[in-house]
């Protein structure tokens, strides 16, 4: 027992025989700001909702505030808030109701309720909307509310899949700077993502799922710091030259001229290398073409980002689903009664 | 307990759902109406054929209000569906809330609702010149059997809907089954004049003896003279015994069910 959340040779295989989750284990601080990062469906969902007592785990052990899920599972639902991917809020009732509703499913009422319901709305933005429905709300508002549904009771810790996927970038900031806040004032936060910019600047430590097994954990800057290289980005004036793939002769050049390249590999515009102290080799580099004669549109030179970690660890890109799939989804999905 | 508080919130909250989309009322009350305004007109000499002098419109208004509790009912499982499908339901089972709650919040909001429908097919009947002979507990207890009725059938509807997670499926079956029960019973038609397998299926018809008590409370008993406030207690201790009996079955299966749904 170290942590708010301990999880340790966590399993679970469904009905189907999908093995989802294959023995995990990490823990999370009190306090802590935690990335649980991987591609769909390598087991994300799956932890939460065992964490969150949604789903009974085959084997292994998972305790949350020091309760076993399997055993204490009320005494956990009562300080834990829990936002799912799918944006949840009933569209017949108005914000406050929403949010008055959960409270009231919490065990709270009366006036601490009404305090907090007002203290609430204030903090999401959503005063002047309070009393409108719900259904009424764009899909930012409605994410707030949904969000702020899962606070009214105070929680201590905040179990986030995918808060801010399909909103538009400025409410995505306002969701980023209202968990910090929450973070600060202490509250544990559990989050998946794909915006890997924000769990770099705010997550404290992560962890890499793939195919359900972690495949990377620590924090942010030692995950980075094991790639161990910048990655410098050519762009080619021209893809062929003297009746030849400009890219393949550049590789060529690359690989007899320099040492200490760790990798070259294709990109949309030229080429990508990965090299230790890729800013001293860029000067380099441009002479080595200038004298072969390769005409360069573009160059640059980046540090390692968490998105090079994930691409390592899982052999994949992270995607983000773009606000306009989403916009789509919206305007044609049946409204919900 | 907060199985009573829970209910009750969340009984609240279907109220305003229901109150905020009235064209869900409309649905399930435009049928029952137009039965009870043109249907009766339409057959108005069958109340000949049932005895001499009565009124069409009078035997009808029993299976009318039946009916308006069988359809109501069947919305019930498609709304456990919408809250299914949208998540909903995940979320509040991540709080606290009692998880029987959640059904019986449902089936007391689908009870009450039946009811005040009822008063409603009621009031418009009292305008045809329908009313209970039994005086006002006759209302009271015409309204209390279509309420348990409607609980009861809701029992089926939700179960279905917990089982196939589909409006689609339930509506479906819903349609399907309300038609040949409504009229294969003593709802709209007096069995004598049924060929006799239907009056034999009409006898058994669950539908039957719910409607036949709520009969009695209507109308007068046949080749009776004063016939106000003559309440026939077996026919009515007979439908709760039937209805009772359906209730345990139906919400039985949908405790089940959900219990499977929940954890």
């Amino acid at each position: 027992m170290t942590g708010i959340i301990d999880v340790s040779q966590l399993a679970k295989t469904y009905g189907d025989g999908t093995k989802a989750v294959k023995g995990i284990s990490f823990n999370v601080s009190e306090g802590e700001f935690f990335g649980f990062l991987g591609p769909n469906g390598a087991g994300k969902s799956t932890t939460i909702k065992i964490l969150t007592t949604l789903l009974r785990k085959t084997s292994g052990s998972a305790s949350v505030a020091g309760f076993d899920v399997d055993s204490d599972g009320a005494k956990i639902r009562k300080i834990i808030g829990v936002q799912n991917q799918d944006t949840v809020v009933d569209e017949d009732l108005t914000g406050r109701e929403n949010m008055t509703l959960q409270g009231e499913l919490q065990q709270m009422h009366g006036q601490a309720l009404n305090e907090r319901v007002d203290e609430l709305l204030k903090i999401v933005d959503l005063v002047d909307a309070a009393d409108k429905r719900a259904g009424f709300y764009s899909g930012g508002m409605k994410k707030r509310l949904d969000l702020a549904t899962t606070l009214v009771h105070d929680p201590k810790i905040l179990f986030l899949d995918e808060p801010t996927t399909g909103l538009d970038p400025q409410s995505r900031a306002a969701i980023w700077a209202y968990l910090k806040r929450l973070n600060e004032q202490g509250i544990t936060i559990f989050i998946t993502t794909q915006y890997l910019e924000e769990v770099d600047r705010l997550c404290r430590r992560l962890a890499i799922v793939d195919l359900g097994e972690i495949v990377a954990q620590g924090t942010p800057s030692e995950l980075k710091q094991e790639i161990g290289a910048d990655s410098i980005s050519l762009g080619f004036e021209n893809s062929t030259m003297n009746g030849g793939d400009t890219r393949s002769k550049a590789k060529e050049l690359l690989e007899k001229k320099f040492d200490g390249i760790s990798n070259i590999v294709n990109s949309d515009i030229g080429l990508t290398v990965y090299a230790k102290n890729g800013g001293f080799l860029v000067p380099e580099i441009v002479r080595a073409f200038d004298d072969a004669k390769i005409g360069l549109s573009s160059i640059g030179v980046s540090s390692p980002t968490l998105d090079d970690v994930f691409l390592k660890h899982t052999g994949k890109r992270i995607r983000v689903e773009e606000v306009s799939s989403a916009n789509y989804r919206g305007m044609f999905s049946r409204r919900r009664r | 307990m907060s199985f009573f508080s829970d209910s009750y919130h969340l009984f609240i909250r279907w109220m305003k759902k229901l109150v905020r989309n009235p064209i869900l009322v409309f649905f399930s009350l435009f049928q029952p109406i137009i039965f009870l305004v043109l249907f009766t007109q339409l057959f108005s000499k069958f109340g000949s054929l049932i005895g001499p002098g009565v009124s069409y419109t009078v035997f009808a208004t029993a299976g009318i209000v039946l009916q308006n509790a069988f359809s109501s009912a069947f919305q019930s499982g498609t709304s456990v569906v919408d809250d299914i499908k949208s998540g909903f339901l995940t979320k509040m089972l991540a709080t606290p809330v009692n998880r029987s709650a959640i059904l019986f919040g449902r089936i007391l909001s689908d009870m009450f609702r039946v009811a005040v429908q009822t008063i409603i097919i009621l009031a418009l009947a009292y305008v045809l010149g329908v009313y209970p002979q039994t005086g006002v507990l006759g209302y009271v207890l015409v309204i209390l059997t279509v309420g348990f009725s409607g609980l009861a059938w809701s029992g089926i509807s939700l179960a279905l809907g917990l089982k196939t997670k589909s409006g689609e499926t339930v509506f479906g079956i819903a349609g399907f089954l309300t038609f040949p029960l409504l009229f294969m019973s003593t709802a709209l038609v007096n069995p004598t004049s049924m060929p006799p397998w239907m009056q034999t299926v009409s006898s058994y018809n669950p539908i039957s003896f719910a409607v036949n008590a709520i009969r009695s409370l209507i109308m007068p008993p046949p080749h009776c003279i004063i016939c106000t406030n003559v309440f026939d207690w077996s026919t009515i201790l007979q439908a709760y015994g039937v209805i009772a009996l359906i209730g345990v079955v139906t919400l039985g299966a949908t405790l089940y069910l959900f219990r499977k749904v929940v954890s």
